[in-house]
Protein backbone atom coordinates (compact mmCIF):
# COMPACT_ATOMS: atom_id res chain seq x y z
CA UNK A 1 0.00 0.00 0.00
CA UNK A 2 1.47 3.35 -1.00
CA UNK A 3 -1.64 5.32 -0.68
CA UNK A 4 -2.29 8.98 1.20
CA UNK A 5 1.28 10.20 -0.06
CA UNK A 6 2.77 12.49 -1.84
CA UNK A 7 4.45 10.20 -4.46
CA UNK A 8 4.96 12.11 -7.77
CA UNK A 9 7.24 9.93 -9.45
CA UNK A 10 7.42 6.38 -9.59
CA UNK A 11 11.07 5.27 -10.98
CA UNK A 12 11.15 2.56 -13.44
CA UNK A 13 12.77 -0.01 -11.63
CA UNK A 14 10.74 0.58 -8.17
CA UNK A 15 8.68 -2.75 -8.73
CA UNK A 16 11.27 -4.78 -9.68
CA UNK A 17 10.93 -8.50 -8.71
CA UNK A 18 7.77 -8.09 -7.72
CA UNK A 19 6.49 -10.43 -10.05
CA UNK A 20 3.69 -11.88 -7.71
CA UNK A 21 2.45 -8.53 -6.57
CA UNK A 22 -1.31 -9.22 -7.12
CA UNK A 23 -2.79 -5.57 -5.30
CA UNK A 24 -1.57 -1.97 -5.64
CA UNK A 25 -2.40 1.00 -4.10
CA UNK A 26 -1.21 4.22 -5.59
CA UNK A 27 -4.33 6.67 -4.69
CA UNK A 28 -3.95 10.04 -2.90
CA UNK A 29 -0.93 10.99 -4.38
CA UNK A 30 1.12 13.99 -6.35
CA UNK A 31 1.27 11.95 -9.83
CA UNK A 32 1.42 13.58 -12.93
CA UNK A 33 1.68 10.73 -15.08
CA UNK A 34 0.41 6.88 -15.64
CA UNK A 35 4.21 5.76 -14.33
CA UNK A 36 3.95 3.42 -17.16
CA UNK A 37 7.77 1.63 -16.45
CA UNK A 38 7.31 1.01 -13.62
CA UNK A 39 4.20 -1.34 -14.08
CA UNK A 40 5.20 -2.83 -16.71
CA UNK A 41 7.40 -5.42 -14.48
CA UNK A 42 4.33 -6.24 -12.84
CA UNK A 43 3.13 -9.53 -14.47
CA UNK A 44 0.43 -10.91 -11.72
CA UNK A 45 -1.26 -7.58 -10.85
CA UNK A 46 -4.68 -7.88 -10.72
CA UNK A 47 -5.26 -4.72 -9.09
CA UNK A 48 -4.48 -1.28 -8.86
CA UNK A 49 -6.04 2.11 -8.15
CA UNK A 50 -4.39 5.13 -9.04
CA UNK A 51 -7.58 7.82 -8.17
CA UNK A 52 -7.02 10.97 -6.41
CA UNK A 53 -3.56 11.74 -8.60
CA UNK A 54 -3.51 14.55 -11.09
CA UNK A 55 -3.19 11.95 -14.08
CA UNK A 56 -3.86 14.26 -17.00
CA UNK A 57 -3.76 11.91 -20.00
CA UNK A 58 -3.21 8.07 -20.77
CA UNK A 59 -0.55 7.63 -23.46
CA UNK A 60 -1.20 4.92 -26.05
CA UNK A 61 0.23 0.88 -24.31
CA UNK A 62 0.21 2.91 -20.83
CA UNK A 63 -1.24 -1.00 -19.27
CA UNK A 64 0.61 -2.53 -21.75
CA UNK A 65 2.00 -5.32 -19.78
CA UNK A 66 -1.02 -5.76 -17.26
CA UNK A 67 -2.92 -8.78 -19.02
CA UNK A 68 -4.13 -10.18 -15.25
CA UNK A 69 -5.22 -6.45 -14.28
CA UNK A 70 -9.24 -7.16 -13.31
CA UNK A 71 -9.75 -3.88 -11.85
CA UNK A 72 -8.48 -0.48 -12.44
CA UNK A 73 -9.74 2.56 -11.00
CA UNK A 74 -8.70 5.79 -12.24
CA UNK A 75 -11.26 8.07 -10.46
CA UNK A 76 -10.96 11.95 -9.31
CA UNK A 77 -8.01 12.44 -11.86
CA UNK A 78 -7.36 15.43 -14.52
CA UNK A 79 -7.81 13.40 -18.09
CA UNK A 80 -8.42 15.03 -20.26
CA UNK A 81 -6.67 12.83 -23.50
CA UNK A 82 -6.94 9.05 -23.98
CA UNK A 83 -4.85 7.54 -26.60
CA UNK A 84 -6.99 5.11 -29.26
CA UNK A 85 -4.44 2.24 -27.88
CA UNK A 86 -4.47 3.78 -24.00
CA UNK A 87 -6.29 0.29 -22.77
CA UNK A 88 -4.24 -2.22 -25.34
CA UNK A 89 -3.57 -5.47 -23.32
CA UNK A 90 -5.79 -5.15 -20.40
CA UNK A 91 -7.24 -8.59 -21.93
CA UNK A 92 -8.93 -9.02 -18.02
CA UNK A 93 -10.51 -6.15 -17.42
CA UNK A 94 -13.75 -6.29 -15.40
CA UNK A 95 -13.83 -2.91 -14.20
CA UNK A 96 -12.84 0.27 -15.20
CA UNK A 97 -13.78 3.78 -12.99
CA UNK A 98 -12.85 7.40 -14.79
CA UNK A 99 -15.07 9.10 -13.39
CA UNK A 100 -14.76 12.89 -12.15
CA UNK A 101 -12.10 13.32 -15.00
CA UNK A 102 -12.31 15.47 -17.50
CA UNK A 103 -12.66 13.78 -20.68
CA UNK A 104 -13.61 15.35 -23.76
CA UNK A 105 -14.43 12.75 -25.92
CA UNK A 106 -16.15 9.33 -25.72
CA UNK A 107 -13.09 6.97 -24.19
CA UNK A 108 -12.73 4.82 -27.33
CA UNK A 109 -9.83 2.82 -26.20
CA UNK A 110 -12.44 0.81 -24.28
CA UNK A 111 -13.28 -1.13 -27.50
CA UNK A 112 -10.28 -3.64 -26.98
CA UNK A 113 -11.81 -4.93 -23.47
CA UNK A 114 -13.86 -7.46 -24.36
CA UNK A 115 -14.38 -8.65 -20.34
CA UNK A 116 -15.23 -5.72 -19.03
CA UNK A 117 -18.37 -5.56 -17.14
CA UNK A 118 -18.71 -2.55 -15.16
CA UNK A 119 -17.52 0.91 -16.61
CA UNK A 120 -17.76 4.45 -15.21
CA UNK A 121 -17.10 7.84 -16.67
CA UNK A 122 -19.57 10.21 -14.85
CA UNK A 123 -18.88 13.71 -14.12
CA UNK A 124 -16.98 14.41 -17.22
CA UNK A 125 -17.03 16.20 -20.46
CA UNK A 126 -18.52 14.11 -22.90
CA UNK A 127 -21.07 15.66 -25.17
CA UNK A 128 -21.49 12.50 -27.85
CA UNK A 129 -21.63 8.52 -27.51
CA UNK A 130 -20.96 7.56 -30.85
CA UNK A 131 -22.34 4.70 -33.13
CA UNK A 132 -21.22 1.19 -31.52
CA UNK A 133 -19.66 2.71 -28.66
CA UNK A 134 -19.79 -0.56 -26.69
CA UNK A 135 -19.25 -3.13 -29.89
CA UNK A 136 -16.47 -4.40 -27.91
CA UNK A 137 -17.96 -4.94 -24.44
CA UNK A 138 -20.30 -7.65 -24.51
CA UNK A 139 -19.81 -8.70 -21.13
CA UNK A 140 -21.25 -4.62 -20.23
CA UNK A 141 -23.70 -4.82 -16.77
CA UNK A 142 -23.35 -1.63 -15.72
CA UNK A 143 -22.51 2.06 -17.14
CA UNK A 144 -22.78 4.95 -14.95
CA UNK A 145 -22.29 7.92 -17.20
CA UNK A 146 -24.36 10.62 -15.71
CA UNK A 147 -23.39 14.55 -15.68
CA UNK A 148 -21.88 14.62 -18.41
CA UNK A 149 -22.96 17.42 -21.41
CA UNK A 150 -24.39 14.61 -23.20
CA UNK A 151 -26.55 15.95 -26.19
CA UNK A 152 -25.95 12.96 -28.76
CA UNK A 153 -26.25 9.40 -29.13
CA UNK A 154 -25.73 7.25 -31.65
CA UNK A 155 -28.75 5.02 -32.84
CA UNK A 156 -26.89 1.77 -32.68
CA UNK A 157 -24.80 2.89 -29.55
CA UNK A 158 -26.24 0.54 -27.02
CA UNK A 159 -26.70 -2.24 -29.23
CA UNK A 160 -25.92 -5.95 -27.97
CA UNK A 161 -25.22 -5.66 -24.82
CA UNK A 162 -27.23 -8.73 -23.49
CA UNK A 163 -26.26 -8.19 -19.42
CA UNK A 164 -26.65 -4.91 -19.21
CA UNK A 165 -29.82 -4.38 -16.86
CA UNK A 166 -29.98 -0.03 -16.58
CA UNK A 167 -29.32 2.74 -19.08
CA UNK A 168 -30.23 5.97 -17.97
CA UNK A 169 -30.41 9.01 -20.46
CA UNK A 170 -31.19 12.39 -19.23
CA UNK A 171 -31.12 15.58 -21.07
CA UNK A 172 -29.52 14.39 -24.21
CA UNK A 173 -31.53 16.94 -26.10
CA UNK A 174 -29.69 15.98 -29.62
CA UNK A 175 -31.43 12.48 -29.48
CA UNK A 176 -34.36 12.66 -31.73
CA UNK A 177 -35.29 8.54 -32.11
CA UNK A 178 -35.96 6.51 -30.02
CA UNK A 179 -32.48 4.27 -29.40
CA UNK A 180 -32.62 0.84 -31.86
CA UNK A 181 -31.74 -1.30 -28.71
CA UNK A 182 -31.52 -4.96 -30.67
CA UNK A 183 -29.78 -7.47 -28.41
CA UNK A 184 -29.98 -5.81 -25.27
CA UNK A 185 -32.39 -8.09 -24.04
CA UNK A 186 -31.58 -7.69 -20.27
CA UNK A 187 -32.41 -4.14 -19.80
CA UNK A 188 -34.93 -3.74 -16.81
CA UNK A 189 -34.15 -0.14 -16.15
CA UNK A 190 -34.33 2.75 -18.99
CA UNK A 191 -34.57 6.48 -18.30
CA UNK A 192 -34.47 8.51 -21.30
CA UNK A 193 -35.80 11.89 -20.44
CA UNK A 194 -35.68 15.27 -21.73
CA UNK A 195 -34.66 14.58 -25.24
CA UNK A 196 -36.63 15.13 -28.53
CA UNK A 197 -38.04 11.70 -29.05
CA UNK A 198 -41.80 12.10 -30.97
CA UNK A 199 -42.30 8.33 -31.38
CA UNK A 200 -41.73 5.03 -29.92
CA UNK A 201 -40.99 2.27 -32.41
CA UNK A 202 -43.99 -0.41 -32.62
CA UNK A 203 -41.77 -3.26 -31.78
CA UNK A 204 -40.19 -1.35 -28.62
CA UNK A 205 -41.45 -4.48 -26.16
CA UNK A 206 -39.93 -7.17 -28.24
CA UNK A 207 -36.38 -5.66 -27.86
CA UNK A 208 -37.12 -5.35 -23.80
CA UNK A 209 -38.94 -8.19 -22.80
CA UNK A 210 -37.58 -7.68 -19.51
CA UNK A 211 -38.10 -4.07 -18.52
CA UNK A 212 -39.61 -3.13 -14.97
CA UNK A 213 -39.18 1.04 -15.40
CA UNK A 214 -39.52 2.69 -18.55
CA UNK A 215 -39.06 6.52 -17.73
CA UNK A 216 -39.61 8.90 -21.07
CA UNK A 217 -40.67 11.95 -19.50
CA UNK A 218 -39.81 15.31 -21.13
CA UNK A 219 -40.32 14.08 -24.79
CA UNK A 220 -42.30 15.13 -27.53
CA UNK A 221 -43.89 11.59 -27.87
CA UNK A 222 -47.73 11.87 -29.97
CA UNK A 223 -48.81 8.51 -29.98
CA UNK A 224 -48.35 5.39 -27.68
CA UNK A 225 -47.35 1.79 -29.15
CA UNK A 226 -49.05 -1.15 -27.79
CA UNK A 227 -46.90 -2.07 -24.49
CA UNK A 228 -48.21 -5.71 -24.20
CA UNK A 229 -45.15 -7.66 -24.88
CA UNK A 230 -43.28 -5.66 -21.95
CA UNK A 231 -44.81 -8.11 -19.39
CA UNK A 232 -42.92 -7.12 -16.72
CA UNK A 233 -43.61 -3.62 -16.95
CA UNK A 234 -43.92 -2.35 -13.36
CA UNK A 235 -43.51 1.82 -13.59
CA UNK A 236 -44.31 3.85 -16.63
CA UNK A 237 -43.60 7.60 -16.49
CA UNK A 238 -44.60 9.40 -20.07
CA UNK A 239 -45.72 13.08 -17.77
CA UNK A 240 -44.51 15.81 -19.81
CA UNK A 241 -45.03 14.63 -23.57
CA UNK A 242 -47.99 15.35 -26.03
CA UNK A 243 -49.89 12.06 -25.88
CA UNK A 244 -53.61 12.09 -27.19
CA UNK A 245 -55.33 9.27 -27.21
CA UNK A 246 -54.96 6.04 -24.81
CA UNK A 247 -56.48 2.53 -26.91
CA UNK A 248 -57.60 -0.27 -25.88
CA UNK A 249 -54.68 -2.35 -26.34
CA UNK A 250 -52.35 0.28 -25.23
CA UNK A 251 -51.58 -1.34 -21.99
CA UNK A 252 -53.65 -4.39 -22.83
CA UNK A 253 -52.65 -7.48 -20.27
CA UNK A 254 -49.92 -5.21 -18.36
CA UNK A 255 -50.38 -7.67 -15.10
CA UNK A 256 -47.94 -6.55 -13.44
CA UNK A 257 -48.15 -2.70 -14.03
CA UNK A 258 -48.56 -0.47 -10.62
CA UNK A 259 -47.98 2.79 -11.51
CA UNK A 260 -48.67 5.20 -14.79
CA UNK A 261 -47.64 8.82 -14.91
CA UNK A 262 -49.41 10.36 -17.96
CA UNK A 263 -49.63 13.77 -16.45
CA UNK A 264 -48.93 17.03 -18.42
CA UNK A 265 -49.87 15.59 -21.70
CA UNK A 266 -52.79 16.38 -24.36
CA UNK A 267 -54.99 13.67 -23.33
CA UNK A 268 -58.66 13.91 -24.19
CA UNK A 269 -59.79 10.25 -25.33
CA UNK A 270 -59.45 7.15 -23.03
CA UNK A 271 -60.77 4.14 -24.10
CA UNK A 272 -63.21 2.59 -21.78
CA UNK A 273 -61.00 -0.69 -21.98
CA UNK A 274 -57.60 1.03 -21.73
CA UNK A 275 -57.20 -0.28 -18.11
CA UNK A 276 -59.02 -3.48 -17.71
CA UNK A 277 -56.83 -5.81 -17.19
CA UNK A 278 -54.45 -3.87 -14.98
CA UNK A 279 -55.14 -5.91 -11.73
CA UNK A 280 -51.95 -4.42 -10.25
CA UNK A 281 -52.54 -0.79 -10.85
CA UNK A 282 -52.43 1.22 -7.57
CA UNK A 283 -51.11 4.56 -8.65
CA UNK A 284 -52.58 6.88 -11.97
CA UNK A 285 -51.58 10.40 -12.64
CA UNK A 286 -53.57 11.68 -15.28
CA UNK A 287 -53.71 15.26 -13.83
CA UNK A 288 -53.41 18.38 -16.30
CA UNK A 289 -54.45 16.90 -19.71
CA UNK A 290 -58.04 17.87 -21.49
CA UNK A 291 -60.11 14.75 -19.85
CA UNK A 292 -63.98 14.96 -19.96
CA UNK A 293 -64.56 11.41 -18.88
CA UNK A 294 -62.18 8.30 -16.75
CA UNK A 295 -63.39 4.96 -17.69
CA UNK A 296 -63.84 3.11 -14.44
CA UNK A 297 -63.01 -0.14 -15.48
CA UNK A 298 -60.26 -1.96 -13.97
CA UNK A 299 -59.24 1.26 -11.48
CA UNK A 300 -60.96 -0.48 -8.38
CA UNK A 301 -57.02 -1.45 -6.98
CA UNK A 302 -56.14 2.29 -6.96
CA UNK A 303 -54.61 3.81 -3.66
CA UNK A 304 -53.46 7.19 -5.41
CA UNK A 305 -55.59 8.66 -8.29
CA UNK A 306 -54.38 12.29 -9.61
CA UNK A 307 -56.96 14.37 -11.75
CA UNK A 308 -56.64 17.48 -10.87
CA UNK A 309 -56.43 20.08 -14.26
CA UNK A 310 -58.76 18.26 -16.30
CA UNK A 311 -61.61 21.10 -15.85
CA UNK A 312 -63.99 19.41 -17.96
CA UNK A 313 -64.21 16.17 -15.88
CA UNK A 314 -66.84 17.79 -13.47
CA UNK A 315 -68.47 14.51 -12.83
CA UNK A 316 -68.72 13.13 -9.43
CA UNK A 317 -67.34 9.24 -8.62
CA UNK A 318 -69.11 7.08 -6.45
CA UNK A 319 -67.50 6.03 -2.93
CA UNK A 320 -67.29 2.54 -4.04
CA UNK A 321 -65.46 3.06 -7.71
CA UNK A 322 -62.27 3.01 -5.20
CA UNK A 323 -62.30 0.85 -2.15
CA UNK A 324 -58.90 1.09 -1.61
CA UNK A 325 -57.63 4.67 -2.00
CA UNK A 326 -55.62 7.06 -0.01
CA UNK A 327 -54.75 10.16 -1.90
CA UNK A 328 -57.06 11.53 -4.26
CA UNK A 329 -56.49 14.85 -5.99
CA UNK A 330 -59.71 15.62 -7.96
CA UNK A 331 -60.21 18.70 -10.51
CA UNK A 332 -63.33 19.72 -8.10
CA UNK A 333 -63.51 20.57 -4.47
CA UNK A 334 -66.78 19.11 -4.40
CA UNK A 335 -66.31 15.87 -5.71
CA UNK A 336 -64.16 15.43 -2.41
CA UNK A 337 -67.59 15.10 -0.71
CA UNK A 338 -68.07 11.88 -1.42
CA UNK A 339 -65.59 10.42 0.60
CA UNK A 340 -66.68 12.56 3.72
CA UNK A 341 -64.31 15.64 3.93
CA UNK A 342 -67.27 17.01 4.87
CA UNK A 343 -67.17 16.00 8.50
CA UNK A 344 -68.58 12.69 8.04
CA UNK A 345 -65.82 10.37 7.45
CA UNK A 346 -63.10 11.44 9.94
CA UNK A 347 -63.51 9.16 13.36
CA UNK A 348 -64.90 12.09 15.44
CA UNK A 349 -64.07 11.78 19.27
CA UNK A 350 -68.18 10.88 19.09
CA UNK A 351 -67.89 8.09 17.09
CA UNK A 352 -65.58 6.75 19.50
CA UNK A 353 -68.45 7.22 22.07
CA UNK A 354 -71.07 5.92 20.33
CA UNK A 355 -69.37 2.42 20.27
CA UNK A 356 -68.87 2.70 23.95
CA UNK A 357 -65.19 3.18 23.77
CA UNK A 358 -62.22 5.79 23.76
CA UNK A 359 -59.33 5.74 21.91
CA UNK A 360 -57.24 5.37 25.04
CA UNK A 361 -58.81 2.33 25.90
CA UNK A 362 -58.75 0.63 22.51
CA UNK A 363 -56.69 -2.84 23.02
CA UNK A 364 -53.54 -2.09 20.37
CA UNK A 365 -53.96 -5.69 19.58
CA UNK A 366 -56.98 -6.02 18.47
CA UNK A 367 -57.04 -2.49 16.39
CA UNK A 368 -54.15 -4.89 14.69
CA UNK A 369 -55.77 -7.33 14.22
CA UNK A 370 -58.74 -5.33 12.66
CA UNK A 371 -55.82 -3.54 10.15
CA UNK A 372 -54.65 -6.89 9.59
CA UNK A 373 -56.90 -9.85 10.22
CA UNK A 374 -54.05 -11.87 8.38
CA UNK A 375 -51.58 -11.78 10.85
CA UNK A 376 -54.25 -13.25 13.74
CA UNK A 377 -52.54 -16.49 13.82
CA UNK A 378 -49.21 -15.93 13.95
CA UNK A 379 -49.03 -13.15 16.53
CA UNK A 380 -47.38 -9.95 15.13
CA UNK A 381 -45.14 -11.34 12.15
CA UNK A 382 -44.75 -7.35 11.46
CA UNK A 383 -42.05 -5.18 12.72
CA UNK A 384 -43.24 -3.39 15.94
CA UNK A 385 -42.54 -0.31 15.21
CA UNK A 386 -44.57 -0.40 11.60
CA UNK A 387 -47.78 -1.85 13.35
CA UNK A 388 -47.14 1.07 15.79
CA UNK A 389 -46.51 3.57 12.89
CA UNK A 390 -49.74 2.17 11.19
CA UNK A 391 -51.84 2.70 14.70
CA UNK A 392 -50.70 6.06 14.72
CA UNK A 393 -51.20 6.83 11.22
CA UNK A 394 -54.96 5.75 11.04
CA UNK A 395 -55.92 7.79 14.33
CA UNK A 396 -54.56 10.75 12.88
CA UNK A 397 -55.39 10.95 9.03
CA UNK A 398 -58.00 10.37 7.53
CA UNK A 399 -58.04 7.12 5.81
CA UNK A 400 -58.46 9.37 1.82
CA UNK A 401 -56.57 12.31 1.57
CA UNK A 402 -58.53 14.18 -0.87
CA UNK A 403 -57.37 17.39 -2.56
CA UNK A 404 -59.17 20.00 -2.81
CA UNK A 405 -60.68 19.71 -0.01
CA UNK A 406 -64.28 21.22 0.53
CA UNK A 407 -64.70 24.58 2.80
CA UNK A 408 -66.87 27.76 3.34
CA UNK A 409 -65.97 29.03 0.32
CA UNK A 410 -65.72 25.61 -1.42
CA UNK A 411 -69.04 24.15 -0.50
CA UNK A 412 -70.20 20.31 -1.16
CA UNK A 413 -73.07 21.39 -3.11
CA UNK A 414 -72.19 21.66 -6.86
CA UNK A 415 -73.18 25.15 -7.40
CA UNK A 416 -73.75 24.94 -10.87
CA UNK A 417 -76.69 22.36 -11.04
CA UNK B 1 -20.18 26.01 15.06
CA UNK B 2 -22.80 23.62 15.88
CA UNK B 3 -23.75 24.00 19.77
CA UNK B 4 -23.58 19.58 19.41
CA UNK B 5 -20.02 19.60 18.06
CA UNK B 6 -17.22 19.73 20.04
CA UNK B 7 -13.78 20.86 19.77
CA UNK B 8 -11.59 18.84 22.05
CA UNK B 9 -12.19 15.24 19.68
CA UNK B 10 -9.48 12.37 20.54
CA UNK B 11 -8.24 9.97 17.75
CA UNK B 12 -8.09 10.98 14.33
CA UNK B 13 -11.94 13.32 14.28
CA UNK B 14 -11.61 16.36 12.73
CA UNK B 15 -15.11 16.96 14.36
CA UNK B 16 -17.03 14.99 16.80
CA UNK B 17 -20.06 15.31 19.32
CA UNK B 18 -20.15 13.34 22.99
CA UNK B 19 -23.40 11.19 21.50
CA UNK B 20 -21.63 10.20 18.09
CA UNK B 21 -18.32 10.31 18.08
CA UNK B 22 -16.44 11.52 15.06
CA UNK B 23 -18.47 13.68 12.70
CA UNK B 24 -15.33 14.29 10.35
CA UNK B 25 -11.86 12.66 10.04
CA UNK B 26 -8.67 14.39 9.52
CA UNK B 27 -7.01 13.87 6.39
CA UNK B 28 -6.23 10.52 5.20
CA UNK B 29 -8.21 9.02 7.60
CA UNK B 30 -11.27 6.73 6.96
CA UNK B 31 -14.09 7.43 8.36
CA UNK B 32 -16.21 4.16 10.13
CA UNK B 33 -19.51 4.06 11.52
CA UNK B 34 -19.02 1.24 14.51
CA UNK B 35 -22.66 -0.49 15.97
CA UNK B 36 -22.48 0.13 19.86
CA UNK B 37 -25.91 -1.71 20.66
CA UNK B 38 -28.81 0.35 19.23
CA UNK B 39 -26.46 3.31 18.73
CA UNK B 40 -23.71 4.13 16.13
CA UNK B 41 -20.49 6.28 16.97
CA UNK B 42 -18.47 7.82 14.05
CA UNK B 43 -14.18 6.19 14.43
CA UNK B 44 -11.37 7.25 12.22
CA UNK B 45 -8.95 4.77 11.52
CA UNK B 46 -5.93 4.62 9.33
CA UNK B 47 -6.99 1.56 7.81
CA UNK B 48 -10.58 -0.29 7.18
CA UNK B 49 -11.30 -2.64 9.72
CA UNK B 50 -11.62 -6.42 8.41
CA UNK B 51 -13.84 -7.62 6.20
CA UNK B 52 -14.07 -3.97 4.84
CA UNK B 53 -12.55 -2.14 1.90
CA UNK B 54 -11.51 2.02 1.78
CA UNK B 55 -12.17 4.30 -1.20
CA UNK B 56 -10.63 7.64 -0.81
CA UNK B 57 -12.69 10.62 -2.35
CA UNK B 58 -11.85 14.07 -2.24
CA UNK B 59 -13.98 15.04 0.34
CA UNK B 60 -13.73 11.74 2.56
CA UNK B 61 -11.93 8.22 2.94
CA UNK B 62 -14.84 5.94 3.46
CA UNK B 63 -15.34 1.68 4.23
CA UNK B 64 -17.89 -0.40 3.32
CA UNK B 65 -18.23 -3.85 3.64
CA UNK B 66 -16.77 -6.67 1.19
CA UNK B 67 -19.52 -9.36 0.10
CA UNK B 68 -20.58 -12.22 2.46
CA UNK B 69 -18.08 -14.40 0.70
CA UNK B 70 -15.40 -12.35 1.31
CA UNK B 71 -12.86 -12.08 4.29
CA UNK B 72 -10.79 -9.07 2.62
CA UNK B 73 -11.63 -7.03 -0.61
CA UNK B 74 -9.83 -4.50 -2.81
CA UNK B 75 -13.60 -3.49 -3.99
CA UNK B 76 -16.77 -4.77 -3.42
CA UNK B 77 -16.64 -6.97 -6.58
CA UNK B 78 -12.66 -8.07 -6.04
CA UNK B 79 -11.87 -10.22 -2.70
CA UNK B 80 -8.25 -10.73 -2.08
CA UNK B 81 -9.20 -13.26 0.49
CA UNK B 82 -11.95 -15.73 0.71
CA UNK B 83 -13.84 -17.34 3.69
CA UNK B 84 -13.20 -20.86 4.41
CA UNK B 85 -14.97 -23.01 2.18
CA UNK B 86 -14.97 -20.72 -0.84
CA UNK B 87 -11.66 -20.96 -3.31
CA UNK B 88 -9.90 -17.28 -4.56
CA UNK B 89 -10.23 -16.89 -8.51
CA UNK B 90 -9.65 -13.45 -10.03
CA UNK B 91 -11.36 -11.79 -7.21
CA UNK B 92 -14.08 -14.11 -6.56
CA UNK B 93 -14.62 -16.63 -4.32
CA UNK B 94 -16.51 -19.97 -5.90
CA UNK B 95 -17.20 -23.08 -4.20
CA UNK B 96 -15.46 -24.88 -6.88
CA UNK B 97 -12.78 -24.09 -9.15
CA UNK B 98 -13.35 -23.43 -13.06
CA UNK B 99 -12.71 -26.15 -15.28
CA UNK B 100 -8.83 -26.12 -16.15
CA UNK B 101 -8.25 -25.15 -12.99
CA UNK B 102 -7.30 -27.38 -9.31
CA UNK B 103 -8.51 -26.13 -6.26
CA UNK B 104 -4.70 -26.03 -3.82
CA UNK B 105 -6.69 -26.48 -0.72
CA UNK B 106 -3.77 -24.73 1.36
CA UNK B 107 -4.23 -21.70 -0.49
CA UNK B 108 -7.63 -21.56 -0.52
CA UNK B 109 -6.80 -20.64 -4.25
CA UNK B 110 -7.62 -22.43 -7.52
CA UNK B 111 -4.53 -22.66 -9.79
CA UNK B 112 -3.56 -24.07 -13.27
CA UNK B 113 -2.90 -27.97 -12.84
CA UNK B 114 0.88 -28.86 -12.97
CA UNK B 115 1.58 -31.49 -15.56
Amino acid sequence: RLDANLISVVPERSFEGLLSLRHLWLDDNALTEIPVRALNRLPALQAMTLALNRIWHIPDYAFQNLSSLVVLHLHNNRIQHLGANGFDGLHNLETLDLNYNELLEFPGAIRTLGRLQELGFHNNNIKAIPENAFVGNPLLQTIHFYDNPIQFVGQSAFQYLPKLHTLSLNGATDIREFPDLKGTTSLEVLTLTRAGIRLLPRAVCQQLPNLRVLELSHNKIEDLPSFHRCQRLQELGLQHNRIQEIGADTFVQLLALRSIDLSWNDLHFIHPDAFVTLRSLTKLDLSDNRLAALPLGGLGGLTHLKLQGNPELSEPFAKDSFPNMRVLEVPYAYQCCTYGSCGGFFRASNQWEAEGASPEDEDPHRRALELFPGHADNHYDLEADDLQMDLEDSKLHPTIQCTPSPGPFKPCDHLFE
Amino acid sequence: VHPNVSQGCQGGCATCSDYNGCLSCKPRLFFVLERIGMKQRGVCLSSCPSGYYGTRYPDINKCAKCKADCDTCFTRNFCTKCKSGFYLHSGKCLEKCPDGLEANNHTMECASIVH
